[in-house]
């Protein structure tokens, strides 16, 4: 066998280098995809940072001439305003969503008690529930049974303060808050299924009280889950696009989200701004990517889970 | 410290297929600072009886309760015992003096100097006081096992449980940590309920065995009385190592035939079985005599199938004449010194005090052996000459 192959070689083969024309293959197919997925990216780049009539040729770099950081700044004043909203939404409606998510989980994976399997189908029938399904009623609710911009006064405790702007981010809030729990209820059960039953029953002998169990052991637990829920429903919430424009309407409203913003944002009567697009449209994917930096250990660690 | 007793306790599990009964009907009384085992073979109940006194189950009927006083419909929380589970369900996320004092701040209103104090002494008695600030992932399974046992301890409970706390050791470990817990019992005389499935560890630890099968309790008493006295045939089978030869045989004009030899029976021994005709004959291997040629009555010829070398000891597996050497029936440990060819023709003595007998169908016992050849001159210890 070996004396043939030697022999092929004796043909075109001899002037080639040895070398496996396979890796190559595969090292090409890698090389294509890498520039396939990182061309917007790289296209998205180059384009912010070139002055606005020079956005024509999008995969070429900045020449020094046409170069400038003003789309940037210009970017960056115009969705500052819904940087604001949208953290004030996103981050307590994420923690929330967590926190009773596996508040949920805790109740129907790890605490015994009868006819559970009602209640699990009604959190994973949560999950199926389209949006568009809902915009019309979710608007209505929160305009007509239970209308935050004028406020949330319980027992003389302001909950919301009577406000067009704040008001009407809680009804976001509450609304992100609602549609999340499902799909974290189910990461967390998922979970939860994989934690050993006798570390909760080891807890009961020792006499800790259904709440200490949750967070005392439990809790302490989830973090690798933690991590991913976070990050993924911070994403989620971050990114929607349709509760924002159902519920605030305009991106010049005051309440008006970053993805709302966004989507006006470089475009008017004369054109499309691209440049000044690109350069909002990294600012507002910056937060997602600053969070995965963050969890990123726990991440990692509850995927390996 | 405190007795525990279970009264006509029932646990029924239900699921698609119907019903499944895995405690039926059991009563035992559990003095103080007793060490019970529950022994029995896998299935058997014995983990749901633990878990029914630790409150983890609620049997469906019965009541089980302490000094007296029912604690049937009480949460684990409301009863004061402590368990050291197989897996020995450490909190990874705590450290072992985390883990130790978790119980005390939850149970009980100790302060804090008072729970520093009580983790401290717990941990020397069990000499894992260098280890308290790890973590149970950084500690050998022994370590673990230790800690486990110290979670328990600290509690001071009405009584410990533990659900196979040595399975999970290996074996040298294991007959260490036996003899340890035996130690740490006595100092402490804290009632003890353990389950095994190792009849070793029950013969060893136990004040009392409690015997199991299919929900059943078979018999309680010390360890010597269900290895000399058993009830029926599952307990003689249960308890012992190798387990007793039992021969099936009938009662034929006094004696007692089986497929390959006829056993004469004396008087006495025949008064014991109540006319029944259809029965079993046990004898344990160490009462089985090989001698090079059978002479006696109770002697029969016989073939050596294997020879099975511990040492200490040879056990001796034995075909009676007649009897394809692969369904070798008897099997006899003899000393470690005595030296026996396989496949050599020998003779088998069954000798009559040693000999129980059993009902063929319910596998009750009707005749025990004799105890009148116990040496020294003390009988065996709960297990008295009948």
């Amino acid at each position: 066998m070996s004396q043939a192959t030697t022999s092929e070689r004796d043909g075109v083969a001899r002037i080639l280098p040895d070398m496996s024309y396979r890796r190559i293959g595969v090292y090409f197919v890698v090389l294509f995809f890498t520039a396939f997925f990182l061309s917007p990216i790289w296209t998205g780049l180059v384009t912010s940072l070139k002055s606005s009539g020079a956005a024509t040729t999008p995969f070429l770099p900045p020449t020094p001439s046409n170069f400038t950081l003003e789309n940037w700044g210009r970017a960056f004043d115009m969705l500052s305003r819904g940087f604001i909203n949208s953290f004030a939404m996103a981050i307590p409606s994420t923690l929330l969503d967590v926190l009773l998510g596996s508040m949920a989980a805790y109740g129907l994976t790890l605490v015994d008690w009868r006819r559970q399997m009602p209640v699990v189908l009604l959190f994973v029938f949560g999950i199926f529930l389209p949006y568009q399904a809902i915009l019309v009623p979710l608007s209505d609710f929160w305009t007509n049974v239970m209308p935050l911009t004028k406020g949330l006064i319980i027992e003389g405790v302001t909950i919301v303060p009577p406000s067009e702007r704040w008001g009407t981010l809680a009804e976001l809030t509450l609304t992100h808050v609602a549609y999340g729990i499902p799909i974290c209820f189910l990461l967390f059960r998922s979970y939860y299924k994989g934690i050993s039953q006798e570390l909760v029953e080891a807890a009961k002998v020792d006499g800790a009280s259904i709440t200490k169990i949750y967070t005392r052991i439990v809790l302490p637990l989830s973090k690798p889950m933690i991590g991913v829920v976070l990050i993924y429903q911070f994403t989620q919430i971050w990114n929607e696009f349709l509760f924002s424009l159902t519920l605030i309407g305009s991106s010049s409203d005051k309440a008006a989200t970053i993805t709302l913003i966004l989507s006006g944002l470089g475009a008017d009567l004369s054109g499309v701004n691209f440049p000044l697009r690109m350069a909002g449209a990294f600012l507002a994917a910056l937060p997602t990517l600053f969070i995965y930096v963050l969890f990123a250990e726990e991440f990692a660690e509850g995927q390996a889970t | 410290m405190a007795n525990v007793t279970l009264d006509e306790v029932t646990k029924i599990f239900e699921d698609e297929s119907g019903e499944i009964v895995a405690v039926d009907d059991v009563n035992i009384d559990i003095r103080d600072g007793e060490f019970l085992v529950l022994v029995g073979p896998s299935g058997c109940g014995k983990s749901t009886t633990l878990r029914m006194v630790a409150g983890l189950e609620k049997p469906t009927s019965g009541t089980i309760s302490v000094d007296g006083e029912s604690i049937t419909h009480r949460s684990p929380q409301e009863r004061n015992v402590a368990m050291v589970f197989q897996s020995y369900a450490l909190y990874p996320h705590m450290t072992v003096r985390g883990n130790m004092s978790f119980g005390l701040e939850e149970a009980t209103e100790l302060s804090e100097e008072e729970i520093h104090t009580r983790v401290e002494d717990a941990a020397t008695m069990l000499g894992i006081d260098n280890l308290l600030d790890r973590k149970p992932d950084e500690l050998s399974g022994g370590q673990q096992q230790r800690v486990a046992l110290g979670r328990a301890i600290v509690r001071e409970p009405d009584a410990f449980l533990l659900d196979e706390p040595l399975a999970n050791l290996d074996a040298k470990l294991r007959s260490e940590m036996r003899t340890e817990l035996q130690h740490l019992q006595e100092d402490l005389d804290t009632t003890t309920i353990y389950v095994t499935h190792d009849q070793t560890e029950a013969m060893t630890m136990s004040d009392r065995i409690a015997v199991l099968n299919d929900g059943q309790l078979q018999q309680i008493g010390t360890p010597l009385e269900c290895y000399h006295r058993p009830n029926n045939q599952f307990v003689a089978g249960f308890i012992g190592e190798p387990s007793m030869n039992f021969l099936p045989v009938t009662l034929e004009n006094g004696r007692l035939v089986g497929e390959h030899f006829e056993y004469p029976l004396s008087e006495e021994t025949r008064a014991n079985l109540e006319g029944r005709t259809d029965l079993v004959l046990g004898i344990r291997p160490e009462d089985v005599e090989i001698m090079d040629t059978p002479s006696g009555e109770h002697e029969f010829p016989g073939v050596v199938d294997v020879v099975e070398p511990m040492g200490n000891e040879n056990t001796v597996h034995v075909a009676f004449e007649g009897q394809d050497r692969a369904d070798a029936e008897l099997t006899a440990t003899i000393s470690g010194m005595r030296n026996v060819a396989e496949a050599a023709s020998i003779g088998v003595g069954i000798p009559e005090n040693a000999i129980h007998i059993f009902d063929g169908e319910t596998g009750e016992s009707l005749h025990n052996r004799d105890l009148g050849d116990v040496e020294g001159d003390r009988p065996l210890q709960g297990a008295e000459a009948a």
